[in-house]
């Protein structure tokens, strides 16, 4: 029992057995191969199938009779094989012809060269596409292998994508003339020559037309006649269009393949090496798994990102590749399709995973942790910072400095310098030290643990209160926002002294009670009722103030002071002191004080 | 060099010629043509003749009309233009002038078999 399909060719209805249709299709794929469109393909196709459905026809001698494979295979064989089909153009090429028109040699087309492969003919008919040698290609094959193995992955793209070369007509295809710079210029001075010949022959035909108008001649045929000339002219120009038109196409499809390809293997190169080295725990890529708060596994991530990002870059490559190669196989509808939802469903597990990473920090929980020192009221209390060898050395708050550390017993932690100092007045007669921890998390206790689980320490020593210039937590905590605060409330009248590397880390802003400024450092304080004094604090004074003033009665320069009026004249200068008016001069210098009158 | 290439060359050479000559005195449609040139021989399978009269139509040589027919698809009646008349006349001259050469030449030297 077979299955029949039904098909119209050439307007004609026929009944086929489903093999032999399948046998006939693939019959005219490969003759439409054969040709391109230049040669008029269509209508050659068309011909072909309407001598088809003749033949047909002589053998259907009922109505209901059906077309099996051996009619099909006789048919065949009266038509002959797709290369008999083949006109070879070089035969033609040199014969004079009588119109400009000359076919267009065959593109060279790539294929799979099977007969020459080592794995898929890649390689060799990429060599005849692009007219080199093999051996370049599968040296470029062998270099691309060693570089990450990305020409694997190139490989059996174009493996799948290029269809091998079967028949002879293919294979004669594969092997076209090579592209290069004089075919190139031939086939534009062809394109201008054709337009100047046509353009020729329509102005001869234009004056032919009107001398035989005078001889009353058919106008019709005539005109018909004009027309066919000018359609020809204009196709000429058309073939130029389209020439730099392929020109410009082949030029982007290079372009969009290169652009695809280079994506596809960055991407696959970087997702690949963080997700597979995240899974298999390789150390110094710890980082990524600490950032990533929501605890998605990040090889689940990396394939989502390659989809996401991976699938319309595949696309531009096939784009490219089938600008490029015009019988570039089809990648179905099915694995279109199977992409396409793939794709989307990879960019909405992308978003569900954003959004459940920023929930991570949507509760912000503080936890608080005082402390008393036992110092009494009448000592300086020093403050300074301290360092840890092992984490950083340096004393500079940086509020989005985490990271990535080792403590003393070689453990993992997250360690952050987010440290913020506060000082406040209080009327207790001893000291408090309160570490407020905070840190992000999806909710409330969550965040509260994560806050909790912040590792900070001071220690109180001859009247120094040493605060760590550092906090660290256990890497499982992840980095949430964590920062501690300390904030000391300090007895009325105690003296307090920050010493130098505590700068940074004090709070700069004058709210919420806070009295210290950076300014204040190194200078003992005196805690007041919500306010504090500077005892040692230089008098703001400018040492080098000059202030000279020149007026026509008043003069002040560094040379003294002279006022001068119009029956009085005082002079302060550095010989001494002189005030003279119309009736009295006094002088004092180093000699004495000299008063004369006038008198 | 194949012996295949050489009789493929040769042939195709004349056929266009042959086409043409078939079509001198009156029209027809592909199959007639067909059975024309399969009758002598000159045409092993009917493929080879689509591209040849699709480039003979588009080079002015032949023109083509519809015509209904009682058993299957309307067919094709191609004819000869003025141009293609007069290079049939041309190829005539051509091939009888080649014709009398190669006669002179095969007959003084056979080829050797």
């Amino acid at each position: 029992m077979n299955k029949t399909v039904n098909i119209n060719l050439a307007g004609i209805f026929f009944h086929i057995d489903e093999d032999a249709y399948l046998k006939l299709q693939r019959y005219l794929e490969a003759i439409k191969r054969s040709f391109t469109d230049s040669q008029g393909r269509s209508e050659i196709i068309a011909d072909i199938e309407a001598r088809i459905a003749e033949l047909f026809n002589e053998r259907v001698q009922m109505d209901r009779q059906v077309i099996r494979v051996k009619e099909v295979d006789e048919v065949i064989s009266i038509m002959g094989q797709p290369e008999d089909y083949l006109v070879d153009d070089e035969i033609f090429e040199d014969e004079p012809q009588p119109t400009p028109r000359r076919k267009k040699s065959n593109a060279r087309k790539l294929f799979r060269d099977t007969n020459n492969s080592y794995i898929g003919g890649v390689s060799s008919g990429l060599a005849h596409y692009l007219g080199i040698d093999a051996i370049w290609i599968r040296l470029v094959w062998v270099l691309l292998f060693f570089g990450f193995g990305t020409g694997i992955l190139l490989y059996i793209l174009l493996w799948v994508l290029v269809p091998e070369a079967k028949t002879t007509a293919e294979k004669i295809m594969m092997t076209g003339e090579p592209v290069n710079i004089s075919n190139i210029e031939k086939k534009i001075k062809d394109g201008f020559e054709n337009v100047s010949e046509t353009v020729t022959d329509v102005a001869k035909n234009v004056s032919d037309s009107v001398s035989n108008a005078t001889k009353n001649i058919d106008f019709e045929k005539q005109g018909s006649r004009i027309k066919s000339s000018s359609r020809s002219f204009f196709e000429a120009i058309g073939d130029i269009i389209m020439f730099f038109f392929k020109v410009i196409a082949k030029f982007i499809g290079v372009l969009l393949i290169f652009i695809g390809a280079a994506a596809l293997i960055a991407l696959i190169i970087g997702l690949f090496s963080v997700g597979v080295a995240n899974f298999v725990h390789i150390p110094g890529l710890d980082l990524v798994d600490i950032v990533n708060a929501g605890e998605t596994p990040i090889w689940f991530v990396s394939l989502l990102t390659l989809f996401a990002v991976g699938i319309p870059f595949f696309f531009l490559f096939y784009l490219g590749l089938k600008i490029l190669v015009n019988n570039l196989k089809s990648i179905g509808n099915v694995a279109k399709f199977t992409l396409l939802g793939l794709w989307i469903i990879s960019v909405i597990g992308l978003i569900v995973i954003g959004i459940r990473q920023a929930s991570e920090h949507a509760f912000d929980e503080t936890y608080v942790e005082k402390t008393e020192l036992p110092i009494t009221a009448i000592d300086t209390l020093s403050i300074k910072m301290v360092g840890n060898d092992n984490l950083s050395s340096s004393f500079y708050r940086d509020h989005s400095d985490f990271k990535l550390a080792h403590d003393d017993e070689g453990n993992k932690i997250i360690y952050s310098s987010d440290i913020d100092i506060r000082v406040k007045s209080t009327t207790d007669s001893v000291i408090t030290v309160a570490i407020e921890k905070s840190a992000d998390g999806r909710d409330y206790q969550k965040a509260r643990a994560r806050a909790k689980n912040i590792d900070y320490n001071f220690e109180l020593r001859n009247n120094v209160l040493l605060l760590d210039s550092y906090f660290t937590t256990d890497p499982k905590n992840k980095f949430s926002d964590q920062e501690v605060d300390v904030v000391l409330y300090i007895p009325e009248n105690m003296i307090i002294n920050f010493k130098k590397n505590t700068e940074s880390y004090i709070y700069y802003r004058n709210y919420d009670g806070n009295l210290i400024r950076r300014q204040h450092v190194n200078y003992n304080l005196k805690i007041l009722d919500n306010d504090l004094e500077c005892l040692d604090c230089p008098i703001e004074e400018n040492e080098d103030m000059e202030i000279e003033i020149n007026m026509p009665n008043v003069k002040i320069n560094e040379n003294g002071i002279e006022v001068r009026s119009e029956e009085n004249h005082l002079k302060i200068d550095e010989s001494g002191i002189k005030a003279e008016s119309d009736e009295v001069k006094l002088n004092i210098d180093k000699n004495g004080i000299h008063i004369n009158t006038e008198d | 060099m194949k012996i295949e290439n050489t009789k493929a060359q040769m042939r195709k050479g004349v056929l266009e010629f042959c086409i043409l000559s078939v079509l001198k005195d009156e029209d027809a449609y592909v199959a007639e043509i067909l059975s024309t040139l399969k009758d002598a021989k000159l045409l092993v399978v009917e493929g080879t003749i689509y591209p040849l009269l699709t480039r003979l139509k588009n080079a002015g040589l032949l023109n083509y009309r519809w015509e209904e027919s009682t058993s299957g698809p309307p067919r094709k009646y191609y004819g000869l233009t003025e141009t293609g008349k007069l290079f049939l006349k041309e190829l005539d001259t051509t091939w009888s002038e080649l014709h009398h050469a190669v006669t002179i030449v095969t007959s003084q030297k056979p080829p050797k078999k």
